[in-house]
């Protein structure tokens, strides 16, 4: 087997003599890594917002999220950024393709010496290093670990919504609401924005665990009208939303929504554990049913004390109830929650408004405390020419009939003047009632202050936005309603950086057919129930009430929330402003 | 030529019954590993000799202290991926595919058709660059040093596509559950060509150094033999088994990924020695850069590589128990993945071609060899302790 | 007051119209309910003071006043809405109508006069005059604009 050939032919080898060496000619000269080298990290701290899904995904523990100076928190930031601990990181690389905004990649430097340890423990974009110039390395490839399509909602066709005012929203089945639930990264910027703080991760995550009961005591613990959010909200959390950096943002109000949609009002009281009540003797005067007032109420009542609400109209829900569309809130989500808080012992005195039917002196000293939710109820005038005449409607009191279910004539054709949530209200009510619709703002589409979702749906229902027209004149014929004039506005921007101001056109008067107007432009507090003597001890700032940390009044014993107080003017604030007014008056009356 | 056979008078002698007497403080207990450089890693075996004569060979695990088998069940799935591919060091992207195939199967996912041939590049470069190093080691343990500088070279330049491709040399953390994580950069190919055409001339060469060599031969051939009833009672697998004449290829046999469509034939012998066991790996060279050359020329030229996932920070992998094989260098390289439906694996647990080589095996095998045979004894296995000691 | 022979007439002129404001803003304060509106007009009376102040530190006796007569944005919300009644129950909305008009006439005073008038110094007075008014004006549109016209 064997023979010479097997002794000589090792020694071919000696021919490599005459080959060039591969070896490095010259040990000092750095290779450079590869363009898609994981080396170390770098991190644009204006793009991160903090959000930690790098923190979450990281198996070494190796990220965590640290204060930094000169990177405040902010709304949809939670000021923190990741500090890299080069003693734990393996350099896997998923932190950068989990990475919500793609603020954090790698560079493909990979030697790095130091005599101190503490050294590679090192915030990546703050602590400054030579590789963060470095544009070569490891990015967020294009693909995703967190799907970035949010699951579609099926809606009611815009062809079929004339002459209905059924819900246009269908609502997510069970397995559309598990895989929307399941995009969430659970970082929380959400709940730092929701101005009642909800527990939106955690109530996502019931979702996705398909606990319900879970799901209703989460949402309950910040906001006992989820019905009510899950459909209204103006869900400002969404627009914080990491996931919705890379993708679109998680729909959080359609997965409150779901919840509060599975759990059948009568299972309420069990799952939320209020089966009795320790009543503590304490009574507390709430002036209006709206969202604010009856969140005081039911954060108050559960926790023992007496609640009365006065409430001038015949139902509750405030504007919710006579503001609101049915098509966006019908009316039985609204009576059932309000149902409830009687279930539990909330006391509604309907048809009483104070200062007449009641006078607030008798409830301010009858009451240990008092919540004032008044709302915005009067509406602005357009104040010009004309706008006395038949014809000449304000949005509030349009919109209050129509769910009262009185019937309104508004003729064929009808002007909206404004570009609010209210304006695009009054719109999409008078496309179903088969009206010709015009839209007269004063402004761009795009500074209006309607949610872009309301803009939407008007345009898909065929409301005809007329941007910059500034109405001058309601020119009216036996006492009613004929037809608007209007000039053409340009926009100038403002110098002090606010929004641009339409500025009319010199001779751009046009003249639009109408039967009816309806005026939306603003709405403010009547405080016409408060007799002189508390008039003068509240103090307001451009007819909203001021309000301490606690909602509570410049007058004794005095809380106050909703649209009097905060700017906002949605029920998620007013919502918040009820639940930190009745901890303040527990914290009065109780502690 | 020089002959000297030891005066083995002198050694103690079995018993009538044949046995040796363990007890009677005439034999020699020495510990070969863990720091001997003759052992694939952090082992040890502890032997008792008579001379130079192997009468017992036990071995030991337990230098790695990782226990990573016990982590992934404190791990989420996606938390699992960067840390298997530590279980092999030489071979890592085993695991990698091993885990991915797992969860995919577990949670019905269908890679793209890119990724599939991605993955199968990816596991035959890997198999390439760990046969670069093991063959030529071979004649290491024999004192031949020289074929190792070589084939860490390669291996190197191997090390370099992995680097442009994956991001990294040894730990690639490319196939990702759902595909993987990356197209090959432009101009991929061709410098994947030029390494391999240098893999050509290092065939030859080995050839020439190592298995045409009188010492080489006379210190392999007829060593180590494995008879072929073994292969089955002892569960051995891969060239090992290839060396005995029984042919196993999980490429073969259970084709996963594109291997169906590849063209490819792996050696096979009967002689079943250590000789025998490196021409066979010597042959997996030739066989995996042409693999490698037809996979080059048939996979697409774009596509998506990587399948949608749900969101992998609680992805909640169904309910089941998978077991999932590929053909590794060393043989079947299997995991048994195991999930309760929550966010965590319940078991994933490995079965490398190495617990029953270098246990049962080895141990077996060492009974009546010689001790300056052990190194090349335990390379001709290429064992390799992290997947013995998980 | 069409007669007027010397510049100093003319700022005296404008200076009594800046105290009849001041006079008339105290005495709507004094008229209505609402607390916060009645920190809102003694505001207004104060700006009106200080007008008054910074007229009188202009200087007559040169050819300069150091008032300019650059352009200021007009939104022209005075020429469309409709007179307010003074009223107890009236609304930041009202004081607000009321005030922009005000300074609107007194714009349009000025201008009116300086067009009459042919001496060219005692001319740009006039209009430097009407562009202060303007500005004060423009801060009562703008802020019409930011709280009431919210949702237009």
């Amino acid at each position: 087997m064997m023979n010479l050939k097997d002794i000589l032919s090792p020694f071919s080898a000696w021919r490599n003599l005459l080959k060039e060496p591969v070896t490095i000619k010259d040990p000092l000269t750095e290779r450079p890594g590869a363009p898609r080298y994981r080396g170390f990290h770098k991190n644009d701290i204006e793009k991160c917002i903090g959000c930690g899904t790098c923190e979450t995904i990281c198996e070494n523990e190796a990220i965590d999220l640290v204060a930094v100076a000169n990177v405040d928190t902010k709304n949809g930031d939670s000021g923190l950024r990741p500090l890299v601990d080069y003693g734990r990181c393996c350099w896997c690389a998923l932190c950068v393709d989990v990475c919500t905004t793609g603020s954090l990649t790698m560079s493909n430097e990979y030697t790095w010496v130091s005599n101190d340890p503490e050294d590679f423990r090192y915030i990546p974009g703050v602590d400054k290093k030579e590789w963060d110039n470095n544009d070569l390395g490891w990015k967020k490839p294009d693909y995703t670990l967190i799907p970035t399509e949010r699951m579609d909602m099926e809606e009611m066709e815009p062809s079929e919504r004339e002459g209905t005012f059924l819900e246009i929203v269908r609502g997510y089945s069970r397995a559309q609401a598990e895989k929307e639930a399941d995009r969430c990264t659970e970082c929380g910027l959400c709940v730092a924005t929701c101005p009642a703080h909800m527990d939106i991760p955690g109530y996502i995550r019931a979702v996705r665990e398909g606990d319900m009961e879970e799901g209703l005591r989460l949402l309950y613990e910040t906001n006992p009208l989820p019905e009510i959010c899950g459909r209204v909200c103006t869900h400002r959390c969404e627009e914080v939303c990491a996931v919705g950096h890379s993708g679109d943002p998680l729909a959080i109000r359609w997965l409150k929504r779901y919840i509060a949609d599975q759990v059948p009002f009568e299972e309420y009281k069990r799952i939320l554990g209020i089966t009795s009540i320790e009543e503590n003797g304490k009574k507390v005067g709430i002036i209006g049913a709206g969202p604010s007032g009856l969140s005081a109420a039911y954060y108050l009542r559960i926790r023992g004390f007496e609640v009365t609400i006065y409430e001038a109209k015949s139902k509750g829900g405030g504007m919710t109830m006579y503001g609101i569309p049915k098509y966006r809130l019908p009316m039985n989500m609204l009576e059932s929650e309000i149902g409830f808080l009687e279930e539990i012992g909330v006391k509604f005195v309907y048809e009483t408004r104070v200062g007449e039917d009641i006078s607030f002196d008798e409830i301010y000293k009858k009451h240990d405390a008092v919540f004032v939710g008044i709302g915005f109820e009067k509406p602005y005038k357009i104040n010009i020419k004309g706008e006395e005449q038949k014809g000449a409607l304000q949005a509030i009191s349009f919109l209050d009939d129509i769910n009262k279910g009185k019937k309104v004539d508004i003729g064929k054709k009808v002007a909206i003047v404004g570009g609010g949530n209210v304006a695009m209200d009054a719109a999409r009510v008078a496309r179903r009632l088969g009206a010709e619709v015009y839209m007269l703002y004063r402004r761009r589409v795009e500074d209006m202050p309607a949610d872009s979702e309301e803009i939407h749906g008007a345009y898909e229902e065929g409301v005809q936005i007329i941007p910059q027209t500034i109405p001058v004149e309601i020119i009216g014929e036996g006492g009613k309603v004929k037809s608007i004039q209007y000039l053409m506005a340009e926009m100038v921007p403002d110098e002090k950086g606010g929004r641009p101001k339409p500025v009319p056109i010199e001779g751009s008067e046009q003249v639009l057919e109408i039967d009816t107007l309806i005026g939306a432009i603003g709405q403010e507090a009547d405080y016409g129930f408060l007799p002189q003597e508390y008039l003068d001890k509240i103090e307001t700032n451009r007819g909203r009430m001021l309000v301490d940390n606690n909602n509570k009044t410049t007058l004794d014993k005095v809380y106050a929330g909703g649209d009097a107080v905060n700017k906002t003017a949605d029920a998620i604030s007013a919502i918040a402003d009820g639940h930190r007014a009745a901890d303040a008056i527990e914290r009065m009356l109780l502690v | 030529m020089f002959h000297w056979t030891p005066d083995r008078s002198a050694f103690p002698t079995a018993g009538p019954d044949g046995k040796f007497d363990f007890d009677s403080h005439k034999l020699v207990k020495i510990w070969h590993g863990p720091n001997h450089p003759g052992v694939t890693g952090n082992m040890s075996l502890e032997l008792t000799i008579s001379g130079d004569e192997v009468l017992e060979s036990k071995t030991h695990v337990g230098y790695l202290h990782r226990g990573f088998e016990k982590l992934y069940e404190r791990r989420t799935w996606i938390q699992c991926f960067p840390t298997v591919v530590r279980m092999c060091v030489p071979e890592s992207d085993s695991n990698e595919y091993n885990l991915s195939a797992g969860i995919e199967e577990l949670a019905g996912i269908e890679i793209p058709e890119m990724a599939k041939w991605l993955r199968t590049l990816v596991l035959e470069m890997s198999r390439l660059q760990a046969l670069l190093r093991i063959v030529p080691a071979q004649g290491g343990t024999v004192g031949l040093g020289l074929g190792v500088q070589w084939g860490v070279y390669l291996r190197d330049l191997i090390l370099d596509r992995f680097e442009e491709l994956t991001g990294g040399r040894i730990y690639h953390m490319y196939m990702i559950p759902g595909g993987v994580r990356g197209l090959l950069p432009d101009g991929f190919k061709e410098r994947l060509e030029e390494n391999l055409i240098l893999v050509d001339e290092f065939v030859l060469s080995i050839k020439r150094l190592m298995l045409d060599n009188a010492v080489f031969k006379k210190r392999t051939v007829g060593i180590a033999h494995i008879p072929v009833e073994w292969i089955d009672k002892y569960g051995i697998v891969g060239f090992v088994a290839r060396g005995a004449g029984v042919k196993k290829d999980v490429r073969l046999d259970y084709p996963y990924l594109a291997y169906d469509q590849l063209d490819f034939d792996p050696a096979i012998s009967t002689d079943s020695d250590i000789y025998a066991r490196t021409w066979i790996r010597w042959n997996d060279i030739i066989t995996t850069v042409d693999l490698l050359r037809q996979i080059m020329a048939k996979m697409p030229k774009k596509g998506e590589f990587k399948a949608p996932t749900p969101n992998v920070l609680h992805w909640q992998v169904p309910k089941g128990e998978v077991y999932v094989r590929s053909e590794s260098s060393r043989g079947e390289y299997g995991f048994y993945i195991v999930s309760d439906g929550s966010k965590y694996p319940r078991r994933i647990n490995l079965r490398g071609p190495s617990y029953t080589h270098a246990v049962s095996l080895l141990e077996k095998m060492l009974v009546n060899s010689n001790i300056s045979d052990i190194a090349a004894t335990m390379v001709s296995l290429q064992t390799c302790p992290p997947e013995i000691e998980r | 007051m069409e007669n007027f022979n010397s510049p100093q007439e003319i700022i005296n002129f404008a200076i009594q119209s800046e105290q009849e404001a001041h006079d008339f803003y105290i005495e709507l304060a004094g008229l209505v309910k609402f607390n916060e509106l009645k920190v809102i007009l003694e505001q207004f009376a104060a700006e009106e003071l200080g007008h008054k102040t910074k007229l009188s530190k202009i200087v007559v006796d040169t050819e300069k006043t150091g008032l300019t007569a650059e352009s200021v944005l007009d939104m022209k919300m005075a020429d469309y809405t409709v007179d307010i009644q003074t009223k107890p129950d009236m609304t930041y909305q009202d004081l607000l109508t009321i005030a922009m008009k005000k300074e609107k006439k007194a714009f349009k005073l000025y201008t009116d006069l300086a067009q009459k008038i042919t001496d060219q110094n005692i001319k740009e007075i006039f209009l430097g005059l009407a562009q202060e008014e303007a500005k004060h004006k423009l801060r009562f549109e703008i802020e019409y604009d930011e709280y009431i016209l919210r949702d237009n």
